[in-house]
């Protein structure tokens, strides 16, 4: 039983997390349709940066995150401009692909641009795990899941009660109507963009914190999908509650089926729920098919 | 009643000059000049002019496919004409995006609504004034809307997909008043409503007009716009083939045979 909780608790601390990589997909997905492919390589830039701005610079973690979030909103801005702005009338898939290229950018560049800078991010945290009735919490994992809930309360209340918000959903809805009631799409799509640079450098900084730094950090980002699929891409609350079953599926499937299996189990259970959830609701638990009146 | 299309109802040189939107440069809100809009090989608005007098209704009549709502989508910037001016209050709106359009409060309500179905009615109308740029919070806007419409008050909680297809026109009409228009462009107000709900809407028009508002009305139902209108064009193949006072064109043989039904 107390194996059990540990497991939920474990799971639940690691969703709070993904819900913080997922809200970064969602972000695009809802504003512009686009499938961003490479939310792990944003992430990995994101950390990077961080870590850079603690062992390069030489700042403490809150200037370093600050130096993270000015570097990958110029990342996210350069990208818009350069890149989307032109691709805006060409389909989709060229969006889609365009995404994936970027990763493989991200990734050989961040290789040659960080070379000789430790990645790690060290915490400023003790390492004995609290005990909470009866139960071991890793002290880094609470907090991680702490600050990724304010985040995503903060990015809530920006989105139903902020003007900004309120044009992003609209463009979510419907980008000619945006258009039609005034609203600037390249405009809202940078800053749409943009968010995805702060949500990168914030995930990508509590993972490091959780699992330590690198550049396994991009594998991050394929979790994503099950997590999305299950929750419904345009989904906001789909994809947080999408995150917690996710995160608790593979602590529960890494507690008691890995040692069956010799191991690994856990990694690959999350993407059988992405397959079942595709057969039986294509559009997610919290996805809505699209119902249109005549 | 001038037949030979592709006049401008004031221009020097023709005669009924009086049946004609004013002349006085100051009156005129709207001035579209000899616009051609083509979508690929096809030309759906070859050279049209028409005139909009500030605070006044001009109706914009014709059979489906005549290039009516392609005239609007190209007014509001949705489609670029690759000929001819859209001078409205002098400045030629051509080549700017929609956005900009839309904050000179030249407000388009397309045909089918173009709600936000997902979002509550009360998004919808704050959306409206989204493009009034320090007009605080809209809250008299949306006081005075919701004064002319109760039924949006009472349903403001509501997805706006799930109002009924006349309560989503009086949305689309009221979302459009939250940007105050200037201008108006109505496409198809009445489409697909029963006949007593168009006579609701058509009863917006005035009281929009007496608040200052020009409106630029596109309907396939010919005898209700000719008759809230001042002026009106006819429309046929992309070309202006009649234009006039309303009053005369709901009087005209061609008219009445083509386009109200008569015998």
């Amino acid at each position: 039983m107390e194996f059990l909780a540990f497991l939920v608790v474990d799971g639940v601390l690691a969703g709070a997390i993904y819900a913080l990589v997922a809200l970064a997909f969602v972000v695009v997905y809802k504003a512009s349709r686009m499938i961003n492919f490479a939310v792990g390589d944003w992430m990995m830039l994101g950390s990077r940066m961080v870590a850079s701005g603690i062992h390069g610079v030489g700042l403490g973690l809150g200037g370093a995150l600050a130096f993270g979030c000015v570097g990958m909103v110029a990342v996210a801005m350069a990208f818009d401009r350069v890149v989307l702005r032109r691709l805006f009338s060409r389909s989709l898939l060229t969006l889609i692909m365009v995404t994936i290229g970027l990763g493989i950018f991200m990734r050989g560049s961040a290789a040659l641009v960080f070379a000789g800078l430790p990645g790690g991010i060290a915490r400023p945290l003790p390492l004995d795990p609290l005990v909470i009735v009866g139960v071991p919490v890793a002290v880094e994992k609470l907090v991680a899941a702490a600050i990724a809930g304010a985040c995503i309360g903060a990015l809530s209340w920006f989105f139903h009660g902020s003007r900004t918000g309120l044009a992003l959903r609209a463009i979510a809805s419907d980008q000619q109507v945006a258009m039609a009631v005034g609203i600037d799409l390249h405009r809202h799509f940078a800053i749409a963009w943009g968010l995805v640079g702060v949500l990168s450098v914030l995930s990508g900084t509590l993972w490091s914190f959780v699992a330590g730094g690198g550049f396994g950090i991009e594998l991050l980002g394929l979790k994503v999908f099950p997590i999305v699929i299950v929750g419904g891409l345009d989904s906001f609350p789909g994809s947080i509650i999408g995150a917690f079953i996710v995160g608790i599926l593979e602590s529960l499937t890494a507690g008691y089926v890995d040692p069956l299996v010799g191991g690994g189990f856990s990694h690959v259970a999350s993407y059988l729920v992405l397959m079942a959830a595709l057969f039986v609701r294509p559009y997610g638990l919290f996805g809505r098919p699209d119902i249109v009146r005549v | 009643m001038d037949v030979r299309g592709r006049r401008r109802p004031g221009q020097a040189g023709e005669q009924q000059g009086e049946d004609c939107p004013p002349k006085s440069p100051l009156a005129a809100l709207l001035e579209v000049d000899d616009l051609h809009v083509s979508y690929g090989r096809i030309r759906a608005v070859q050279g049209v002019s028409l005139t909009v007098p500030d605070a006044a209704v001009v109706a914009l009549i014709g059979a489906n496919g005549a290039g009516k709502s392609t005239l609007l989508r190209a007014i509001s910037g949705i489609v670029r004409p690759h000929r001819g001016a859209v001078r409205y209050l002098g400045e030629d709106l051509v080549g700017l995006p929609v956005h900009r359009i839309v904050r000179r409060r030249v407000i388009h309500v397309p045909e089918g609504r173009g709600m936000l179905a997902r979002m509550t009615v009360l998004e919808n109308l704050r959306l409206g004034g989204f493009a009034l740029k320090g007009a605080g919070d809209g809250e008299p806007d949306l006081e005075r809307v919701f004064a002319l419409f109760p039924v949006l008050r009472e349903r403001r909680g509501q997805l706006a997909g799930s109002l009924s297809g006349g309560e989503q026109q009086i949305l689309a009409i009221a979302r459009a008043m939250m940007a105050r228009p200037r201008l108006l462009m109505l496409d198809e107000p009445s489409l697909g409503l029963a006949p007593l709900l168009v006579r609701d809407i058509f009863q917006i028009i005035p009281r929009l007009t007496a608040e200052g508002t020009a409106v630029l009305l596109v309907e396939q139902n010919a005898r209700m716009a000719l008759q809230c209108a001042a002026y009106a064009y006819v429309l046929q193949t992309g070309r202006v083939v009649l234009s006039g006072r309303a009053a005369d064109l709901l009087a005209a043989p061609e008219v009445q045979h083509a386009y109200l039904g008569a015998g």
